[in-house]
């Protein structure tokens, strides 16, 4: 046999050999069980607390009906969320509000349909820097998750209403992963995004909490669940109960402190790939750190970020509440019950 | 024992007392010791991942640049052999060639939806150009009295191809298959960046959301390393067949 041959044999086999290895082990094509869903509706996420319905309402699905219709898909980060979202191939996903409202200027066919949460933000300082109040941020600079992130609304309206000017702090973007470690080593004076990455800072005793988001901002708002206008179109019924989910999570979760570590656990474990201390911490300490009940569309949570955000230039003020908001599926907030399932079942 | 083994040796035992020592000495809470990446990556192991996400880098890279090598090496011969075709795409590929493959992680999304076929393409590319530009300057610079030669015995042209242009250039072209190679394995933390949930690269991207655990990110770095230098010393063994060393030869 040529020796050229011999490389083309064993390259071939050596490609067949990593495919199947592959197929067997990453892609479960030859898992015994596979669940016989017809094609699963697919929810974008990303492992931080403004998007746990989203996780929470997928395992209480399983446990309940062996099933789910579901299919939470778990991004890194902010961009590749939405350029999956633009593509189409997430027909729903849980995304920052003012991206949601900025892509649907841009002309991409998405509804906000509604909230994933209520606060679940902190701004947090090196511990022994002198940042003890908002105006000695003054000439700082301050991590924020993204351009279009409620975050970086959330600082120009606390630094407004201290009379700090605006150009006279430093915003940067950064991926909330990194930001504890660059608080850590004094990359930069403040970060704040969404939890448990603030938590992080806190609990691992480098960082101090400048303030909570209801502080500054009561009933804050940094995530909401946005659907394509198609989805909505073709599966009305998939939408509603994906909403309908969410409210009675959100329920759940709120229901006890018990829920909410148990949440931490299977969330961390199945979804977040996290510490569970970590999610255990940031959902207890303080109690309303973060929330998820009142999670329906209100036009006057929206017209204060656009306010915010068209100042700022995040948004250009094209399309108004109506445009970007498909308010149909809010279920009447006392019609909700929080999902009756008890975490001991869990099989 | 061996110089070629005691000094490598010697350098790695002081890289490790140094990084031991660095960490112990600046205290740092969040930069991991040698000793912890070393836990991390039996860890790994012991939650049978280690073997997943290796595979699944594996998976793509093998797939990416075997398919880079396949339009690559015939694409580079033939543009580098027909001059009108080469004027007409060299342009093209002169443009397209310095863009980094991270820069074309949106349009892959866009494409190719987050399954295995984005990441893949993300290393289809980073191959692609090397292995093309090699193989074109190969056939341009072959001697001429090689296919004058071949020519007075009156060869087919598919036969000039094969027995005197590819052969020619084959020393080069795997010259260049080595850096392609070390290129598309560079690439796949980046490429895993896009939402799949396995890979080397995607457990650096997955630690980094985990919170404070530095020693896996260390850990997949050290694993990348380490399989990176097996790809190489693979690639290289091809550089011993004969039908190579005529063409290093010949040529010296």
């Amino acid at each position: 046999m040529s020796s050229g041959k011999a490389v083309g044999l064993t390259v071939g086999f050596w490609l067949v050999a990593i495919s199947l290895l592959h197929a067997t082990l990453n892609l479960g094509l030859f898992a015994p069980h596979k669940p016989a869903v017809a094609a699963p509706f697919r929810v974008g996420f990303i492992p931080v607390t403004c998007h746990l319905t989203c996780p929470v309402t997928d395992f209480i699905n399983k446990q309940l009906t062996g099933g789910s219709e579901f299919e939470p898909v778990r991004f890194q980060g902010w961009p590749e969320l939405k350029e999956a979202f633009i593509s189409g191939y997430l027909p729903a996903t849980f995304i920052l509000a003012p991206l949601a409202i900025r892509l649907r200027e841009d002309g991409v066919p998405i509804k906000i349909v509604y909230l994933g949460h209520r606060d679940g933000t902190a701004m947090v300082v090196n511990r022994e820097s002198q940042i003890y109040r908002i105006e000695d941020l003054l000439g700082k600079t301050v991590a924020v998750p993204n351009r279009f992130s409620n975050q970086k609304l959330l600082v120009v309206k606390a630094l407004k209403e201290h009379g700090v000017p605006l150009d006279q702090v430093k915003i940067v973007e950064m991926a909330p992963p990194d930001m504890p470690a660059a608080l850590f080593s004094k990359a930069v004076d403040a970060i704040t995004s969404g939890e448990p990455f603030m938590g992080q800072a806190e609990l691992d005793g480098y960082g101090r909490v400048l303030y909570q988001a209801k502080d500054v901002w009561p009933g804050f708002i940094s995530c909401v669940l946005a659907v394509r206008e198609d989805a909505i179109r073709e599966h009305r019924d998939i939408v509603q109960r994906l909403v309908d989910g969410i409210a009675k999570s959100g329920k759940w979760l709120d229901q006890t402190m018990d829920h909410r570590m148990e949440a931490a656990e299977f969330v961390s474990q199945y979804y977040y790939n996290q510490n569970p201390s970590l999610l255990r911490f940031v959902l207890s300490k303080p109690p309303d750190r973060v929330k998820y009940t009142n999670l329906a569309l209100h036009k006057n949570d929206f017209l204060e970020i656009e306010a915010l955000a068209k100042d700022t230039g995040v948004l250009k003020g094209k399309v108004t509440f109506e445009d970007y908001t498909d308010t149909s599926f809010v279920p009447l907030d006392s019609s909700i019950q929080p999902y009756a399932w008890d975490y001991k079942t869990t099989k | 024992m061996k110089k070629s083994i005691l000094l490598p040796l010697s350098v790695l035992v002081a890289v490790y007392f140094l990084w031991d020592g660095a960490v112990l000495l600046s205290k740092s809470d969040i930069f991991p010791r040698p000793s912890q990446v070393f836990f991390a990556i039996v860890e790994l192991i012991q939650r049978g991942l280690l073997l997943k996400y290796v595979v699944a880098s594996l998976f793509r890279v093998s797939v990416g640049f075997v398919l880079a090598v396949l339009i690559g090496v015939p694409l580079g011969l033939l543009l580098g052999w027909f001059r009108s075709a080469f004027l007409a795409f060299n342009p093209l590929i002169q443009i397209l060639r310095p863009i980094s493959p991270i820069a074309w992680i949106p349009i892959a999304i866009l494409w190719f939806k987050v399954d295995d076929r984005a990441p893949i393409f993300l290393i289809f590319l980073s191959s692609l150009f090397p292995i093309t530009v090699t193989a074109i300057a190969a056939v341009q610079n072959i001697q001429p009295v090689y296919v004058r030669a071949a020519q007075n015995f009156g060869v087919t042209r598919i036969d000039l191809f094969k027995r005197v242009i590819f052969p020619a250039c084959l020393p080069q072209i795997i010259t260049s298959l080595r850096i392609s190679l070390g290129i598309a394995w560079l690439v796949v933390v980046a490429a895993e960046m896009i939402a799949v949930n396995s890979g080397l690269g995607y457990l650096i991207i997955d630690a980094r959301n985990a919170g404070k655990r530095y020693d896996l990110v260390v850990a997949g770095m050290l694993m990348i390393g380490l399989i990176g230098l097996l790809l190489d010393l693979l690639v290289r063994s091809l550089e011993r067949f004969e039908e190579v060393k005529w063409g290093y030869s010949e040529r010296s």
